[in-house]
């Protein structure tokens, strides 16, 4: 019975640990990291740039209005130690990302995970 | 049988090896300088921070002067109603982290070891520090600067690191805790196991803080990572 209760202590708290999501680069005070959302958009442009990757999408609203969204990556550095490449995103592909959201409003995202039209993910923050 | 035999000769060769090994060191002493490097922890290595957080201290503010708590709360409203695109945060315009900030980064930094001194190479914004071993003293005159003046010393298996001579500049953490130019960084580095390092940084800093207070780190080695290159104003979108 103890076992069982320790375990399910484990649990919760390796669950909680892991839906924090991670900080990343110099500052994340603008963005709105306790509340990621997704989204599936269509790309623009991507800036392969220090000291962030910028991907720009174009996302349909519920009205199905286009709105352009700014989400943005770690340093190029970090993303290829995760195991990105430059290549892997192109003007046209449909990429859908999770991120936090900026405070005030504006449609520019921390990007946390993406997902390629293929399925494949990458981390955003270049951590793991 | 034959295998017996194998097993056999690997056995004493892995017994007579390092002896024979010793005797040619025996035979060829190093030269002393060479000695004491061998005898100082061996540090080097690719380390980075286990565990990010916004905060240096995590569960209690540092004992403040009045005018450093004034200011910051002031950086901490700015930084929580501010634009994506432009922040009180010096390092998000470039400016170097200072230190100890830039080891709490979330970037990988290296260790390197020499005969008089501890490089440390940051991959963040691709900064240096060196902590002279050699038993100098801090300079009598110089100019504050972001990263200070380290001397250090080994004590057993600890490398004491001790750095003055900063500029007011840089924050403590992302947050924005402040210091003053007379802050003194006392670091004790060690490692606990071949895996981890442990840094203590007492912060003793009379202009902004009551009495020194301690924050400590801890570091994971990385063995398969290198060093890259990070270009902080290639294309910064904070103003």
């Amino acid at each position: 019975m103890k076992s069982r209760l320790a375990i399910a202590f484990i649990l919760i708290v390796s669950g909680f640990a892991l839906s924090r999501p991670l900080f990343a680069h110099h500052s994340s005070a603008a963005y709105d990291m306790e509340h990621p959302v997704n989204m599936k958009g269509i790309v623009t442009n991507m800036e392969w740039s220090n000291p962030h990757v910028f991907i720009y999408l174009d996302v349909k609203d519920d009205n199905g209005n286009v709105e352009q969204w700014r989400v943005e990556g770690n340093s190029p550095n970090m993303l290829v130690r995760s195991g990105w490449k430059k290549e892997m995103i192109k003007t046209g592909d449909q990429l859908l990302v999770n991120g936090a959201p900026a405070k005030n409003g504006s449609k520019v995202m921390r990007l946390i995970t993406l997902t390629l039209a293929n399925g494949q993910k990458y981390d955003g923050q270049g951590f793991k | 049988m034959r295998n017996h035999s194998i097993i056999s000769v690997v056995a004493v060769a892995a017994f007579t090896l390092p002896f024979v090994i010793f005797a040619q060191t025996a035979q060829h002493p190093a030269p002393a300088k060479t000695r004491a490097v061998s005898a100082a922890p061996d540090f080097s290595g690719v380390w980075f921070i286990d565990e990010y957080r916004r905060n240096i201290l995590p569960n209690e503010d540092p004992p403040f002067q009045p005018w450093a708590e004034a200011l910051f709360k002031k950086r901490i409203f700015e930084n929580t109603h501010r634009d994506p695109d432009s922040g009180p945060d010096p390092t998000e315009r470039c400016i170097p982290p200072g230190i100890p900030r830039t080891m709490f980064q979330p970037f990988p930094w290296e260790i390197v070891q020499a005969r008089d001194r501890v490089i440390m190479i940051f991959e963040y914004q691709s900064l240096i520090r060196q902590i002279f071993t050699d038993g100098r003293e801090h300079p009598k005159d110089f100019e504050p600067t972001y990263m200070g003046n380290s001397i250090g010393r080994f004590e057993g298996d600890t490398l004491v690191i001790d750095t003055i001579g900063f500029n007011d500049k840089t924050w403590l953490d992302p947050m924005g805790l402040p210091h003053s130019d007379a802050m003194h960084v006392i670091e004790r580095i060690r490692r606990v196991d071949h895996d981890t390092l442990v840094d203590d940084y007492t912060i003793d800093d009379p202009k902004a803080y009551t009495k020194p207070w301690i924050a400590q780190r801890i570091f994971k080695l990385k063995p398969d990572w290198q060093i890259q290159e990070y270009v902080c104003t290639e294309n910064n979108n904070v103003k």
